[in-house]
């Protein structure tokens, strides 16, 4: 135990432990903590047993603790006894003190009975004495009451009877508040007894209301009304029973009708444009369009302000007058940018609009209109893009088509040349101004082009790609060449027949076309990179925008094309002409030749076209002779061919100076190198011409080889073509190409002809001599008849 | 068989424009071709290539009274094949029949089976009915079709209908529809004429100029592409004659032959007058694709030439593809010289 820790509390603990057993009925419960620690030596516990612990003692201990013991026992047991005693004191002490209230409260209630009797009585008598007063003023009461009540009744008859004159007071004071309060309090009694009593009265007032109403439907309506009294006449109305709604409704329409006139009708449009644009210089006091049509729009924006006060009910409605008049105003702007606007025109145009749509954004923030605009703003300005370029490429192909030069007399005017010029002006000063307008487009401040800047870059990238491709598909079109993919389309285009181009345009849209690759591109790409980079990602999604190296590419080929074009369209013809020339005779029956054949002036005309088409279009080539190929025939196939053609042809000839003559064209055949007959064609003058000559010539040759001749037939074509020998040679570069194919032709001839007899040089000499003189008689007389 | 570019040559005597595929020889792989000289001798070979494939032998050599301007082999009997030839100031056509034992050289002579002496004019060629069996026969001139009826055995042919087109169409060519043999396909000046045999009547036309040859695609009904002089070649469907499928830039010069591939459709090959023979491959397959795809894949498209054969000297007239083995064809250019080439290489895969 903790004797030593605490000999203090050991004390006072066993005292409370004692008193608790003492009062509790259950001393198991309060000393169960200490029960468990004491075993037997603890002398407090319950189940202490006092032999037990005797006995233990006595075994343990020696006499001396014993003893020690024993003082210690006997002093506790003393001092037990003295606190006991002083217990049984105490309580002894407080119950006599007990006793001692009790007995003077005893005392103290004696003689309250009676004067509790006292008071009940009294009580009695004052109730009496009430009842008494409460009687005898009772009828007074009554009849106090009932003036009351007829005074007031006489009160009310009198306001009823004076409500006619007071509401006309009202109607002259222009108080009609208190005229529609008047009229409301007397509303009941009039109901009841209107039809009775206070008819005339009803009357009266009912007139004079009908004046109010109509005074304030009057308020309502003017315009020159404040919005407070506005609201006011339409308030008070509604307390009138009046159907507002009809009102609302009547004025919203007005409402509606006024949106007409706040129409920028296209036609308007730039009027608008331009007096706005004068109006900032000269600054004169009249009434000009912009500024009309601000005021109206103000004016418009203010009536919907009031009106929202006044009906706050018809928010929606407004909400879609707003929206309405935004949209007509994006769709005007449509319709006006539908023809060919200028962008400072069209920027004037929108910032009237976006300053009209702040305005009623203004009044009706939650009408979304900004939003509702952005978007009209953006699809708005998208197509403005899209119409621009269109407008770009019409203006190309209205140059080009401009002339006519379908007139014969076109031609000597040099007209290709002067279409040309101009379509390649067009191109350049139609970029330029496009760039300029773009440029205006991005450097516009107002905020939704600053929010749109990115999409528009896109745009315009994106446009000058397709612009570029939808030329080049033009071109095409124009050209007559009509691309598979258009035949596909649904065959349109067929009805264009190649016949009915000039073939002269044809050059100039392959020259043009060279053009664009060259400098158009290059240069719009600069610009792109200069001003119009930097286009957000998502404008790209749907493809790539601006890739001038596809473009260059396109062009290119479109060029080549078109002049391969050129060069069929113009070989086409001459080979008509060549296939009329040998289908018609009969070669076998052919007559003497007597001078050289009509279709060489046609082909040397055909030619001489050519030429001058050519030299106002493309540029001088720097002459050079042809090229020969390096390959030498061909030794990849194995051949066993007889060479006995050429021989035995020669021995059969009859004359031998044909022979000879013929021979020399076979062995020049032989020993000459494959001359590469068909080579690229350049962007020159001279390969064009050439070309053309060639591939005429060998059809030429294929005609030739198609038909049998006899010796006069030959002759004939010996002739002809001894005679185109000079003239050709004059025109084209390539002279050894064009021997070759000259050659080549009277090879084909003698070849078909049953009878080879050439003519003999002196005659042949004659007769092309025949031929020039005649030629230049011709040509003299023409000039003489033209001059 | 040899691959690469380099064919197998052979040389004529003389110049020559025509060469036909021996159709019915199913065990070899055979060409006829005649020359076409006008004072001399003219001569038919008939060209097989050995089983090696790397030579190209002459099987045999017959004398032809006249020069040859256009040459076909029966589709049914290899033995028999027909000409148009020329004897300097007229025309004449006539079926031929190899004699029995045609190994020996030394210019045999041909036994002539019927003359089709019908014309007058300048006669153009002589068409086989395509089904193989039928033993009709189409020649045309200038103004007439006319249609036989051979019988080889009676060696002779009669004349079942003759129709005149017209004098202002001077008809230039054909083609007989192997998919409706009631249908044959004249090219004029100024238009591609299809003729119903049943009738004898002009159905339809394409209108298009100068027109030099027409080939039936013999995979795809309704197929038909047409060489013209100046501007390429084009590929007809003829459910929708208005436009052309599918344009092919052609040669430089003008195009002479058009022939499709009998086994693999898309091919198709093309003579010119430039000295080239080109291998095209046509994906025109119009009925599959929309109209919107096609113009994407013409954008797509790469170039549709294949290859382009240049080895020759002179301009190229005549064309043949093999139909034992469709990947060989032969060429003969003016010059009189025969090049067999393989077009295995370029063969689509499958």
């Amino acid at each position: 135990m903790a004797t030593e820790a605490a000999p203090m509390d050991e004390k006072a603990k066993r005292m409370r432990d004692l008193l608790s057993s003492f009062y509790a009925p259950d001393p198991s419960i309060s000393t169960s903590g200490s029960s468990i620690s004491a075993s037997f030596d603890n002398i407090n516990s319950t189940s202490f047993d006092a032999d037990q612990y005797m006995d233990l003692m006595i075994k343990k201990s020696n006499l001396e603790v014993l003893l020690q013991r024993h003082v210690q026992m006997a002093a506790e047991i003393k001092n037990l006894d003295t606190d006991l005693q002083m217990l049984v004191y105490e309580n002894y002490n407080k119950f006599i003190s007990a006793t001692d209230t009790i007995k003077r409260m005893k005392s103290n209630i004696f003689g309250m009975e009676g004067n509790m009797d006292q008071l009940l009585q009294k009580i009695m008598s004052v109730q009496s004495r009430s009842d008494g007063v409460n009687t005898s003023l009772f009828e007074k009461r009554e009849h106090i009451e009932k003036l009351h009540r007829t005074r007031n009744l006489l009160r009310k008859v009198q306001f009823i009877y004076d409500l006619p004159a007071r509401l006309q007071k009202c109607i002259k004071s222009e108080t009609y508040g208190d005229a529609v309060r008047f009229y409301i309090g007397a509303m009941p009694i009039l109901k009841v007894y209107g039809d009775t009593s206070f008819q005339d009265c009803r009357r009266a007032s009912e007139e004079a209301i009908e004046i109010i109403i109509k005074n304030l439907q009057t308020k309502l309506f003017s315009d020159s009304e404040s919005i407070q009294a506005r609201a006011e006449a339409a308030v008070l109305l509604k307390q009138l029973d009046v159907p507002v709604d009809s009102l609302k409704d009547k004025l919203l329409e007005k409402l509606e009708q006024s949106l007409d006139g706040l129409q920028i009708k296209p036609e308007e449009a730039s009027l608008l444009a331009e007096h706005n644009d004068s109006s900032n210089d000269a600054e004169s006091n009249e009434q000009l369009p912009a500024k009309i049509h601000e005021d109206a729009v103000r004016g418009f924006s203010e009536a919907m302000r009031a009106y929202r006060e006044i009906f706050p009910d018809s928010e929606e409605r407004l909400f879609k007058l707003a929206r309405a008049l935004t949209a007509m105003h994006f769709e005007n702007m449509e319709l006006y940018i539908r023809k060919r606007v200028s962008a400072a025109d069209f920027l004037r145009i929108f910032r009237i609009i976006w300053e009209d749509v702040v305005l009623m954004d203004e009044v009706l923030p939650e009408a979304e209109l900004s939003d509702l605009s952005a978007e009209a703003a953006q699809v708005t300005v998208k197509k403005f893009v899209a119409r621009t370029f269109s407008h770009l490429q019409q203006d190309i192909s209205d140059t080009i088509l401009k002339f006519d030069i379908n007139q014969r007399e076109a031609v000597e005017e040099e007209v290709l040349k002067v279409v040309l010029e101009a379509s390649k002006k067009a191109g350049i000063q139609g970029t330029t101004d496009i760039f300029q307008d773009f440029r205006q487009l991005l450097d516009e401040n107002i905020g939704i082009f600053v929010k749109m800047k990115d999409l528009i870059i896109g745009w315009i990238q994106n446009g000058f790609q397709d612009f570029f491709r939808s030329l080049e598909a033009q071109f095409l079109v124009l050209s007559g060449k009509t691309s598979s993919s258009k035949d596909i389309e649904g065959g349109l285009v067929e009805g264009k027949s190649s016949d009915k181009i000039h073939a002269g345009l044809i050059l100039v849209l392959a020259q043009l076309s060279v053009f664009v690759e060259q400098k158009v591109i290059p240069r719009v790409s600069e610009e792109i990179a200069a001003s119009f980079s930097g286009g957000n990602s998502q404008a790209f999604e749907n493809g790539p925008a601006f890739i001038p190296g596809e473009l260059c590419r396109v062009f290119h080929a479109a060029s080549e094309k078109l002049l391969q074009h050129y060069i069929d369209t113009r070989t086409q013809k001459i080979s008509v002409l060549l296939r009329k020339r040998f289908k018609t005779p009969n070669w076998v029956k052919h007559k003497e030749p007597r001078e050289v054949h009509m279709y060489v002036d046609m082909f040397l005309h055909e030619l001489e076209e050519v030429g001058k088409e050519v030299k106002q279009v493309l540029p001088q080539g720097t002459f050079r002779k042809h090229k020969r190929t390096d390959s030498n025939g061909s030794n990849t196939t194995t051949s066993s061919r007889s060479n006995t053609l050429h021989n035995d042809k020669m021995t059969r000839s009859n004359s031998q100076r044909a022979r000879s003559q013929l021979f020399e064209t076979h062995l020049a055949k032989l020993f000459k190198q494959k001359v590469e007959i068909f080579t690229k064609v350049e962007f020159t003058q001279e390969s064009v011409v050439t070309t053309t000559v060639k591939l005429c010539l060998k059809s030429l040759q294929e005609y030739v080889r198609l038909q049998t001749f006899n010796r006069s037939g030959f002759q004939q074509i010996q002739l002809d073509i001894q005679f185109l020998k000079a003239p050709l040679k004059e025109t084209v570069e390539d002279e050894a190409a064009i021997d070759f194919l000259l050659d080549e032709v009277i090879v084909a001839a003698s070849e078909r002809c049953l009878d080879v007899i050439p003519l003999e040089p002196p005659i042949l000499d004659k007769l092309i001599q025949a031929k020039l003189a005649k030629s230049k008689e011709h040509n003299n007389n023409n000039n003489t008849v033209s001059s | 068989m040899q691959g690469g570019s380099s064919g197998i040559g052979y040389g004529l005597k003389y110049q020559a424009r025509c060469i036909s595929d021996v159709k019915a020889d199913k065990d070899h792989t055979s060409f006829l071709t005649g020359t076409l000289s006008l004072k001399e001798e003219n001569e038919v070979h008939l060209l097989r290539l050995s089983s090696g494939g790397s030579e190209l032998l002459c099987e045999g050599l017959f004398s032809h009274p006249n020069e040859i301007w256009d040459l076909a082999s029966c589709p049914f009997d290899q033995r028999i094949f027909s000409t148009v030839f020329s004897t300097g100031d007229s025309f004449g056509a006539a079926v031929w029949q190899i004699p029995e034992p045609y190994g020996q050289s030394n210019s045999s002579t041909l036994e002539c089976v019927a003359s089709l002496d019908a014309h007058v004019g300048k006669i153009n060629c002589v068409l086989w009915c395509p089904s193989g069996k039928s033993d009709k026969l189409i020649s045309m001139d200038e103004q007439n079709l006319v249609l036989w009826s051979l019988d080889s055995s009676k060696q002779s042919a009669e004349v079942l209908y003759k129709e005149s087109a017209g004098m202002r169409h001077s008809l230039s060519g054909g083609a007989w529809n192997p998919h409706d043999l009631n249908s044959v396909a004249a090219t004029s000046e100024s238009s591609i004429q299809f003729w119903d045999l049943r009738t004898m009547k002009k159905v339809n036309s394409i209108e298009r100029a100068h027109v030099r040859n027409v080939n039936y695609n013999l995979k795809r009904e309704h197929i038909l592409v047409s060489a013209d002089d100046e501007s390429g070649i084009h590929i007809w469907d003829l459910r929708k004659a208005k436009v052309p499928v599918q344009e092919l830039p052609g040669h430089t010069h003008w195009t002479w032959a058009v022939r499709c591939n009998p086994e693999y459709e898309e091919l198709i090959l093309s003579v010119g007058t430039d000295s080239a023979v080109n291998l095209w491959f046509a994906s025109a397959s119009s009925e599959k694709k929309t109209s919107e795809s096609l113009v994407e894949a013409s954008r797509l498209r790469v170039n549709p030439l294949l290859n382009s054969y240049t080895d020759y000297e002179d301009s190229v007239y005549g064309l043949a593809w093999s139909s034992r083995e469709p990947w060989i064809f032969a060429s003969l250019s003016y010059d009189g010289r025969v090049v067999i080439e393989s077009v295995k290489p370029f063969l689509p895969r499958r």
